[in-house]
């Protein structure tokens, strides 16, 4: 066993599905991938919930999705950030970041 | 409505989840294989990393958001499949809800047509008619010069008039003459309202800037449609109305059929031209000359004043201009009057603004009353069904217990149940919806036939629309709700789960003893409100036969009547005395005949001429209704052929002539108004000082006005004396059938007068039935209605008491076996039954009869708590209530011992 990793919090896994698919458009798997690279490192992301939270994004109209051609030929759905999306992600990213300063700051104070 | 698109594509979206899982899958057994893993532990490692495919699919399935729309699809499919299992029930079902809601429907689009929709006008809130209050009779009739002075006086509102509607005779060309509804109008009235123009033009001040002026008229768009099948070449042509040539200038905006509701009109004119076309419609006169042309006269008011407010903000103190423009005409009125006490009575006339939205209408007053007790009856009738079909649904949900049991205890939800079940409420609730709104649309155009004082059906829209579609649909959902929620709730019940270990057998697991059994309680309901409706619908049945056995004082059954009007067919007024001689002649040499006579007013036809301050002989004049005299002009054997006898002095006689003194028979009500016991024979009465008309005759009491009207004081001039009065009514006695002389007398008109169009020959009890039409309405709805509660009710009662047999089986079969005999079965059945009526018709009898004396107003000879109705009604009822619970009682004293007791 690595090193512990921390559990992902509730709701994160949308933040950071926006804010992976916010860099490029991307496919379902590269987007696993990209979270296997952070959870490897750090968090806790169970594959089974990405693609149902895909889904959600996309029915509530977060992320938009086209099936294109991969390089190796093959179709691929990729995803996305629409412009809700984007806007929801700046707020996410500022309530956490908020959030993240108050619970810091009570740490530090309670030292 | 994306969650819609969602499911209508749910097929090609779970291909694509498919697909994109299996890229996946696919992506990462490549990039394992890279790192040196066989091809097969590859693939494997890739499926095991999400933990298996179908969950992941499952909640991919739930994100969409569409699942609900899945359970609700996969419930209605279930539920229609298990309607179509037994087509009985659920044609039953249907059928009375379809009967509950259509009735329900019907009665609102009428109701919406009647009292609430607002006519099609621009802005209806903003438009008032001026009514003249606090005398004894209200009014909202102005003469044209004070309409004129008015809007001179308020110049920042928009001001209209318009008259009394009247029959026209308008004829085209080639063809009959025929009789249309035509309103008198002033140029300024469609820009005023706001109503444009389908055709040509509307008509403008220029056509009313003088009198007589180019005569033209504005047809209205459903004559239009109706008459000359939309022709667009139809504007320009020159037609004649009452012998008038005038030119189509103009077909009104679609739907405005004027502000009467329910009365149409087909042609509008300017109000300038009421002298050429011999209008005569409504209006009061006061030292006028109705021969004269009525718009430059001060005193005569026929019209009807429609203001377009201004906005307050923009014009502050309008209704203070309005008022005080009202007073000066009140007080000029008074001012010529020169006794004191009838000036004090003009001087208390004030001014009311009443809202014009939703238009004027006649029929509003007569049909509001009936139309709530028929609103309440319908809600009833539905109401009712919604019990039966929770009772039914009850006993048969007995039958699925098993079912429900199983998937209660294999994890179903009892919501989901519940859900499932109220869908299949709601699904039976909505077709019954669907049969009821067809159903609506026919028993509508009933109602309006129905409650028609004549041959033709009150003329009302009733549209297919939103609205209707609307509330028809809402109760619909409502009902499905209503009837399917306890049955739901109680069938879902987890203790059910009881009945799977019985093995499905009859123990009881739903009715507990113990407990007011919802089935037996919802049998009561049914009796309660069977009890009230049958009560109404006695009440009004005898309340239609007492106002049709009233005495008249006529002899209305052989008596026939036929009216005409010579100023529609042309003739003038010089040639109405030989015209009326001709009918009487013609009318006389019909068969059977015994007398004939001709009138101004027809009995029982509604019109009236009443005046007050009518000068009496040795008595002061007295304004209002003390001085109030009504007046008809009649031929001289008009006592005669409608069977009035006099009850003193004596009738006209041949010497009474136009160059004799003027003479008159009046009624008792009148000899006891103005003379008390005094004898009035001899005494003078009129118009002038000193009176002129000297009373010869009292002749007895008739109640000219209708059934259910008092009679009025009324004096009876000789025709013959006033060559200039109308005559419009042709009476007939005869001595066999009066059915079998219609014919001959329409005959006998046309014979006198080609010309003259005759509107219908009909007895004065067929009048008189006419002036209780909304009786009839009332007494002929309930009844049905009072009847099918019944029906539904011992349905309700026979189903409830089948159930309750089938559920005590076992225990019959042991009272059997132990020799009970099978009369005392039966009676123990019947002993159940007559339990239930007897609480329904108590409870009926003491909640619901006491709030009934609100139909006080409607009935006529009754009170409505008549004991002999009351008890009719709850005797009957229970007299029903034993036939229906007949069947399943001898089915329970047939119960076989040996089989009830191997079953256990």
């Amino acid at each position: 066993m690595g090193p512990a990793k921390a559990d992902l919090l509730q709701g994160t896994l949308d933040m950071l599905i926006l804010k992976i698919v916010g860099r490029n458009p991307l496919h379902g798997y590269a987007i696993s991938q990209r979270i296997g690279q952070i959870s490897r490192a750090l968090l806790q992301v169970p594959q089974g919930s990405l693609y149902p939270a895909l889904h959600r994004l996309e029915n509530a109209g977060l992320l938009a999705a086209t099936w294109t051609e991969t390089e190796s030929g093959r179709a691929a759905k990729v995803y996305r950030l629409t412009r809700t999306g984007r806007r929801r992600l700046e707020q996410e990213v500022a309530d956490w970041r908020r959030l993240s300063e108050a619970i810091g700051l009570i740490l530090q104070t309670s030292e | 409505m994306r969650w819609l698109m969602r499911w209508l594509r749910r097929n090609r979206l779970e291909r694509e989840l498919d697909s994109e899982l299996r890229f996946h899958v696919e992506e990462e057994s490549r990039r394992l294989e890279g790192d040196g893993i066989a091809p097969g532990e590859a693939r494997r490692l890739a499926l095991a990393s999400f933990g298996g495919l179908d969950p992941i699919k499952e909640q991919a399935r739930d994100a969409r958001g569409t699942r609900w729309v899945n359970d609700l699809w996969q419930d209605v499919r279930y539920g229609a499949r298990l309607l179509a299992r037994s087509p009985g029930f659920t044609l039953a079902a249907v059928l009375s809800l379809a009967i509950g809601i259509g009735a329900n429907a019907a009665m609102f689009s009428v109701a919406d047509g009647l009292l609430l929709r607002s006519l099609p006008v621009d802005r209806p809130g903003d438009l008032v008619f001026l009514n003249r209050a606090g005398l004894d009779e209200e009014s909202m009739r102005f003469s044209h010069p004070a309409f004129l002075r008015l809007q001179a006086a308020v110049p920042e509102a928009r001001v209209a008039a318009r008259s009394s509607l009247s029959r026209l005779q308008l004829s085209r060309g080639s063809g009959p003459a025929e009789i249309v509804v035509g309103e008198l109008v002033s140029g300024e009235f469609f820009d005023v309202i706001g109503v444009g123009a389908a055709a040509g033009r509307i008509l403008s001040l220029a056509d009313t800037r003088e009198l007589g002026g180019a005569p033209v008229v504005v047809l209205s768009h459903s004559y239009w449609m109706r008459q000359l099948g939309g022709d667009p070449n139809a504007v320009g042509r020159p037609i004649r109305i009452n012998g008038l040539p005038v030119s189509v200038v103009g077909v009104a905006a679609k739907g405005f059929s004027g502000m009467t509701v329910g009365n149409p009109v087909d042609a509008w004119l300017p109000a300038t031209l009421q002298h050429d076309l011999g209008y005569g419609g409504n209006a009061s006169m006061d030292d006028a000359d109705p021969l004269k042309p009525w718009v430059p006269q001060d005193g005569i008011a026929w019209l009807t004043v429609v203001v377009r407010k201004p906005s307050p903000a923009s014009a502050p103190g309008f209704t203070a201009r309005v008022t005080a423009w009202h007073r000066a005409e009140v007080e000029k009125q008074a001012a010529l009057s020169e006794a004191a006490d009838t000036r004090a009575y003009r001087l208390r006339e004030r001014l009311e603004l009443v809202p014009a939205s939703r238009g004027l209408s006649p029929l509003r007053d007569t049909f509001t009353d009936p139309l709530q007790v028929l609103l309440v009856t319908t809600a009833l009738v539905l109401l009712i069904g919604c019990a039966n079909l929770a009772s039914l649904l009850l006993a048969r949900g007995n039958a699925r217990r098993r079912e429900l049991a199983l998937r209660l205890s294999l994890g179903a939800s009892r919501g989901r149940l519940v859900r499932q079940l109220l869908t299949e409420s709601l699904l039976l609730a909505c077709l019954g919806g669907a049969v009821g709104l067809a159903g609506a649309r026919w028993g509508g155009r009933a109602l309006l036939i129905m409650g028609a004082t004549g041959s033709t059906p009150i003329p009302l829209d009733l549209p297919f629309d939103w609205q209707f579609v609307g509330f028809t649909l809402a109760v619909s959902v409502v009902t499905g709700l209503a009837f399917g929620l306890a049955p739901a709730l109680r069938l879902s019940r987890p203790d059910l789960v009881e009945a799977v270990k019985s093995g499905g057998r009859v123990t009881g697991a739903i009715e507990r003893p113990s407990r007011l059994p919802l089935g037996k309680a919802l049998v009561v309901v049914q009796v309660t409100l069977a009890l009230a409706l049958l009560v109404g619908a006695v009440l009004f049945l005898r309340t239609f036969r007492n106002l049709l056995a009233v005495e008249t004082g006529l002899d209305r059954d052989h008596v026939l009547t036929v009216r005409f009007d010579p100023r529609l067919a042309g003739i003038s007024m010089d040639q109405w005395p030989a015209l009326n001689e001709r009918l009487l002649e013609q009318a006389r040499l019909m068969p059977g005949i015994r007398t004939a006579a001709v009138s101004q007013m027809t009995a029982m036809g509604g019109g009236a001429r009443t005046t007050t301050g009518v000068a009496i002989e040795g008595r002061p004049i007295r304004q209002g209704p003390e001085g109030e005299l009504r007046e008809d002009f009649v031929g001289p054997d008009y006592f005669e052929t409608l069977g009035m006898p006099l009850t003193r002095g004596r009738g006209f006689r041949a010497q009474d002539t136009a160059k004799t003194p003027k003479v008159a028979v009046v009624n008792e009500t009148m000899a006891r108004k103005f003379f008390g016991d005094a004898d009035p024979i001899g005494k003078h009465f009129g118009y002038e000082m000193p009176p002129d008309v000297e009373i010869v005759g009292v002749v007895r009491d008739a109640r000219i006005d209708g059934l259910r009207q008092r009679v009025p004081a009324i004096a009876y001039r000789l025709m013959n004396q006033y060559p200039i009065q109308l005559a419009s009514t042709l009476y007939v006695r005869v001595a066999g059938s009066p059915a079998a002389a219609k014919a001959s007398l329409v005959q006998a008109v046309a014979a006198a007068e080609p010309n003259l169009a005759v509107r219908e020959v009909v007895t004065v009890a067929e009048l008189a039935e006419r002036t209780v039409a909304r009786e009839r309405l009332v007494s002929q709805l309930t009844a049905t209605f009072g009847l099918l509660a019944v029906g539904v009710a011992c349905l309700g009662l026979y189903a409830t008491v089948s159930y309750s047999v089938a559920q005590r089986r076992n225990e019959i079969g042991v009272r059997l076996a132990l020799g009970a005999s099978p009369g005392s079965v039966r009676w123990l059945v019947l002993r159940e039954t007559l339990l239930l009526i007897g609480i329904g018709v108590v409870a009926g009898l003491v909640l619901v009869i006491p709030s009934f004396t609100f139909l006080s107003t409607l009935l006529y000879g009754l009170s409505p708590r008549d004991p002999a109705t009351l008890g009719a009604a709850a005797l009957g009822l229970l007299a029903l209530g034993v036939v229906a619970s007949l069947v399943p009682a001898w089915r329970a004293s047939r119960v076989d011992p040996v089989t009830a007791l191997r079953a256990e």
